[in-house]
């Protein structure tokens, strides 16, 4: 890759480097996520040194005429790599709140007539006083 | 040991069933004065809440809509969790008439079966639903007919009760989206035996149906679909074995 083509790739892994950290400082996605998008960076990082003859080399292997359509094959397999893996996570997520739900209904029944006695227990002392 | 000794729990699972509860609740307390009735609140936006806590029955209010695969499974946890002996599923709209539960009791009873579906095909009675809504259950009906080894001619009834056994099964792992098929396959693979019964069943006298034109479609991809991976489980925990 040509030396401003590389500072540009620099550049962008930097920012996704900068967001992702700041993103985890504040709060707003777990280390467990941080880590993927940090390999994303890196490799990232890794492709913009190893250059462009590689990218010749790999559309050749796979018999792309046009070397840049490699890369957007390559980045648009990573992406939906990256889809399934965030529909696994909501569907357990969902999962999760499925039982969360359940749960939270389940404790509010068995709660309500231990209330209801409490508030009569309480009604009786403060008549009796 | 016959129901009128046992525990029975009637599930009725419930969203924005406002019109349709009062009646239905009052007929099952009538008839069956000795069977507990639980009302599961799917998250519903209309009176229903305030409906069902005037109704002498017990009532479970989910926070938010889990869909009736949710609602029927926190049903079956109750059951699960006061021992009772038989569950039993009624949809909230009206559409199951309460006369009709006495034959499901008796088919678990005779047959020995642990779980018992409500046919509104079978005697070809009462409401049959629509032209393509039938071609749908038949559909499913057939290829549930094949894996089970048994007659089923309405797979998609929301009509059915189950024995101990079976509400052990699905209290821990009922399916979310359009669970009735799936429901009985899990039964099965469990190596439980599903019957039928013929049962009349009314026209909705209120709401909607969960299932409108748009879901149908994905209700015919994903039911298939889940037949495929409960197949699939079965057969990886079989060799894992």
């Amino acid at each position: 890759m040509q030396e401003h083509g590389q500072i540009v790739v620099f550049l962008i892994t930097l920012c996704i480097f900068t967001l992702v950290l700041g993103l985890v400082r504040k709060r707003k996605i777990t280390e467990h996520f941080a880590v993927l998008w940090v390999t994303i960076a890196l490799g990232l990082l890794l492709a913009s040194s190893l250059g462009f003859p590689y990218l010749f080399r790999v559309a050749k292997f796979l018999g792309i005429p046009y070397p840049p359509s490699a890369l957007f094959l390559l980045v648009i397999f990573g992406l939906t790599l990256l889809v399934i893996q965030l529909f696994a996570w909501v569907s357990k997520l969902n999962e999760r709140t499925r039982i969360l739900v359940q749960q939270v209904a389940l404790l509010r029944s068995q709660l309500k007539p231990v209330v209801k006695h409490s508030v009569e227990v309480e009604n009786q002392l403060e008549a009796g006083q | 040991m016959s129901a009128k000794h046992q525990r029975v729990l009637v599930i009725i699972p419930a969203y924005n069933e406002a019109l349709s509860l009062p009646r239905l609740v009052d007929t099952l307390r009538s008839r069956y004065p000795s069977f507990d009735v639980l009302i599961v609140d799917d998250g519903s936006t209309d009176q229903t809440q305030s409906i069902m806590s005037k109704l002498p029955v017990r009532l479970l209010s989910l926070p938010c809509n889990l869909g009736v695969g949710g609602a029927v499974q926190t049903g079956l946890m109750v059951a699960l969790d006061d021992n009772y002996d038989i569950a039993i599923q009624v949809d909230g709209d009206g559409q199951h008439p309460p006369e009709e539960i006495d034959k499901l009791l008796t088919a678990l009873e005779e047959t020995g079966c642990d779980m018992v579906l409500g046919s509104r095909f079978l005697a070809m009675a009462g409401f049959q639903s629509t032209l393509t809504r039938r071609f749908g259950i038949r559909f499913f009906s057939s290829i549930l007919s094949a894996i089970c080894k048994t007659n089923i001619t309405d797979a998609t009834s929301g009509f059915r009760a189950w024995t101990r056994p079976a509400i052990e099964i699905l209290a821990r792992d009922y399916p979310e989206d359009y669970p009735e098929v799936e429901a009985i396959l899990k039964v099965h693979q469990a190596g439980l035996r599903i019957c039928e019964v013929p049962v009349q069943m009314l026209e909705r006298t209120a709401g909607r149906s969960s299932i409108q034109t748009a879901q149908a479609m994905t209700y015919m991809i994903k039911v298939p679909l889940a037949i495929l991976m409960n197949l699939l489980r079965k057969r990886e925990t079989s060799a894992s074995r």
